[in-house]
């Protein structure tokens, strides 16, 4: 088998045996019902005492044939109100970025940690859409309403 | 240091070594006019004495010297400081080989600079892979007794097939060598060449060092390769980045490519590097388009659109501000009643202002043209004197079979072909240069000095095209407008430069 696979398959099986509260990581079934390791479903909560408290955000995670070489991609479904989603849904975060902070010896668990810190600490440097970056640089108070709107829109 | 041995051994003998030096004192000998026989022996003196102002001191490496110059760096830093040869090139490499700092930095804060550097606390014992019992691989999750594994001072451990397999990718897919960290997360320990050596053998290992030496040439301000297709020849200039708006420092490598060390354009003297590149995005942008603009078109007297009247009247409106106008005289359509659909009124003041405005904006088109057509005017005639200066060679052949003249006293059309390549670069930079030049007495001067090279550059080009039989009897003509062409760029040069150094130039921009 190759490296990919028992990769993802070793990580499935960790995660089964234990995950952090909250969280949802599991392969998508195909239209015929079989495993797909490639293509994972996942679910985000939002951390206890910051804005995005009490939501939960799904997020499709793409691994590519060269996982864990090269970083897996992560997209939220539905597109995510945030400064470093880009309007694709897909997130734009240094260790996700091959050139960048990648390491073959990141696992999902952190990869959906890191996002989740990212949720409430966005990084200015990296604006990934317009539309939450100019409202959070401009207007905190209209950004903090919109979050809270987010929030309410994605309910476990 | 046993690594050191083994990459000295590619070096190549030192009679190469010898070579390239000689040939290297040849090209900056060029710079007067050694090579011409013709009585200028006095003015070689004086330029052997006192460089050009337009000439920058350099020096030709090849890639063995560059290699050997790295290697003493490494070993100097490794003997002051007590390091490893690795971990000492480590440091080099962080601090983009400025050795003093380097040693001051290290000598000052030990321990903080070793770990920005990214080489973490520095433990004894070689590095080796080990088979530790209860063994987990964190990135392919293979556990076992049995797996051999590596780590490094950081101690984030990996089995050997997974370490490979990271650091081949980052130096076959990334061209990555110099800044590869721990495979580990969030380490930002460096791999050394230590690692690599283990780890890595034949092809990818050798790939990994070239890419090393890549970057020490990368990472110096004074080093700089050769752009010539196919050469390995290294150039070193002192000139910093910061006096690249004083000085153009033209380099001329072991292959004979002239070239500026400042941004590794083509030779583009007397023009600095920023308005070589302001003016080569202007013409890639505006050329031919602004060719055809001004043939055809003209400009809404009120919003200054470009309009292309392509039939019907004279009465024209503006697409964009709904202005009524008359094609002919740009005066406003109101004042031509509204029945003629001609002008032949009599001048009103509306059409001679919007006629004037118009005016300015063609002259302004009009001077760019100029020099954009003068500029790649000599491009062109540059690219013509090339093919016939491969001609040269057939030409001489056949010139020494028929008027009986040895192979040496051929020479002089080589050099004449050579002199015009080189007259002709130079006048098609000052063309450019020119263009962002404020009108003073300084550029009077320049012109009169462009004028009298263009000529000269003229004149010499005109003979060369003379058919072979005449060209015998002209060899003593064609030998002092050579000079003549040589000496003419060299004052206009010197001019330049000179003033350039004084901040004397004025601009019509900023840059």
């Amino acid at each position: 088998m190759s490296l990919c696979q028992t990769r993802l398959q070793e990580e499935r099986k960790q995660w089964r045996r234990d995950h952090p509260f909250g969280f949802v990581a599991k392969p998508q079934r195909t239209p015929q019902g079989a495993m797909d390791m490639k293509r994972w479903e996942c679910a985000i909560p939002g951390k206890a005492k910051t804005l995005w408290e009490g939501g939960l955000f799904k997020l499709d995670v793409t691994f590519p044939d060269e996982y864990p070489t090269k970083p897996p991609k992560c997209k939220f479904t539905p597109p995510l109100f945030h400064p470093n989603v880009y309007p694709s849904g897909t997130v734009c975060l240094s260790i996700l970025n091959e050139e960048e902070a990648w390491k073959p010896a990141i696992t999902i668990k952190q990869i959906l940690l890191g996002i989740q810190d990212l949720l409430n600490d966005p990084n200015p440097e990296s604006p990934a859409q317009a539309d939450a970056y100019n409202l959070f640089k401009k207007d905190r108070k209209a950004y903090e309403a919109r979050v809270r709107q987010v929030v309410k829109e994605n309910q476990p | 240091m046993d690594s050191d041995g083994e990459m000295m051994s590619d070096v190549s003998s030192p009679d190469d070594f010898l070579d390239t030096q000689a040939s290297d004192d040849d090209s900056l000998g060029d710079g007067g006019f050694g090579d011409l026989d013709t009585g200028f022996d006095d003015d070689n003196d004086l330029f052997r004495q006192q460089r050009n102002p337009h000439e920058v001191e350099y020096k030709v490496l090849n890639p063995a010297e560059v290699e050997r110059e790295r290697q003493d760096q490494i070993a100097e830093v490794s003997a002051v400081v007590g390091l490893s040869p690795e971990l000492a090139a480590v440091l080099l490499r962080f601090g983009q080989w400025n050795k003093e700092k380097i040693i001051e930095m290290y000598i000052d804060y030990p321990e903080r600079t070793l770990d920005r550097a990214g080489v973490g606390p520095v433990t004894e014992g070689r590095a080796t892979t080990e088979m530790i019992p209860g063994f987990l691989c964190g990135i392919c999750f293979d556990e076992g007794d049995d797996v051999e594994s590596y780590a490094m001072r950081c101690d984030h451990r990996f089995c050997v097939d997974c370490y490979r397999h990271y650091l081949e990718q980052k130096i076959k897919e990334e061209g990555e060598s110099a800044r590869i960290r721990c495979p580990g997360n969030n380490c930002q320990h460096i791999v050394d060449s230590q690692s690599v050596e283990l780890l890595l053998s034949g092809e990818i290992r050798d790939r990994y060092h070239m890419l090393l030496t890549r970057t020490y040439v990368d990472d110096k301000e004074n080093l700089r390769w050769c752009p010539a297709p196919n050469c390995e020849h290294v150039v070193d200039c002192s000139v910093k980045k910061r006096d690249l708006r004083r000085i153009v420092p033209t380099v001329q490598c072991a292959c004979s490519h002239e070239f500026c060390h400042g941004c590794s354009l083509p030779d583009h003297q007397p023009a600095p590097c920023t308005l070589v590149k302001m003016w080569i995005k202007k013409c890639e942008d505006d050329s031919e388009t602004s060719n055809w603009i001004s043939a055809n078109t003209k400009e809404c007297p009120r919003c200054q659109s470009t309009i292309e009247k392509n039939g019907g009247c004279n009465h024209m409106t503006c697409r964009k501000c709904k202005h009524e106008f008359c094609w002919m005289c740009m005066g406003l359509w109101a004042e031509h009643g509204t029945s003629w659909y001609n002008c032949n009124r009599f001048e009103e003041k509306s059409g001679s202002d919007a006629r004037s405005a118009q005016a300015k904006s063609r002259a302004s088109l009009d001077r760019y043209l100029h020099y954009y057509n003068r500029y790649s005017n000599h491009e062109q005639s540059a690219k013509l004197d090339k093919d016939l200066y491969l001609k040269t060679e057939k030409k001489m052949t056949s010139l020494q079979s028929q008027s009986g003249l040895s192979w040496i006293e051929v020479q002089f059309l080589d050099t004449a072909s050579h002199a015009l390549q080189q007259c002709r670069q130079t006048l098609k930079w000052t063309y450019a240069f020119a263009f962002y030049l404020a009108r003073n007495n300084l550029t009077e001067i320049f012109e009169d000095n462009q004028k009298d090279l263009e000529m000269a550059v003229e004149n010499l080009s005109q003979m060369f095209e003379k058919p072979i039989p005449e060209l015998a009897q002209l060899k003593v003509d064609i030998l002092d407008k050579t000079a003549y062409c040589k000496k003419r760029r060299v004052i206009l040069l010197n001019d330049t430069a000179e003033n350039l150094k004084n901040g004397e130039w004025s601009f019509n921009v900023e840059w």
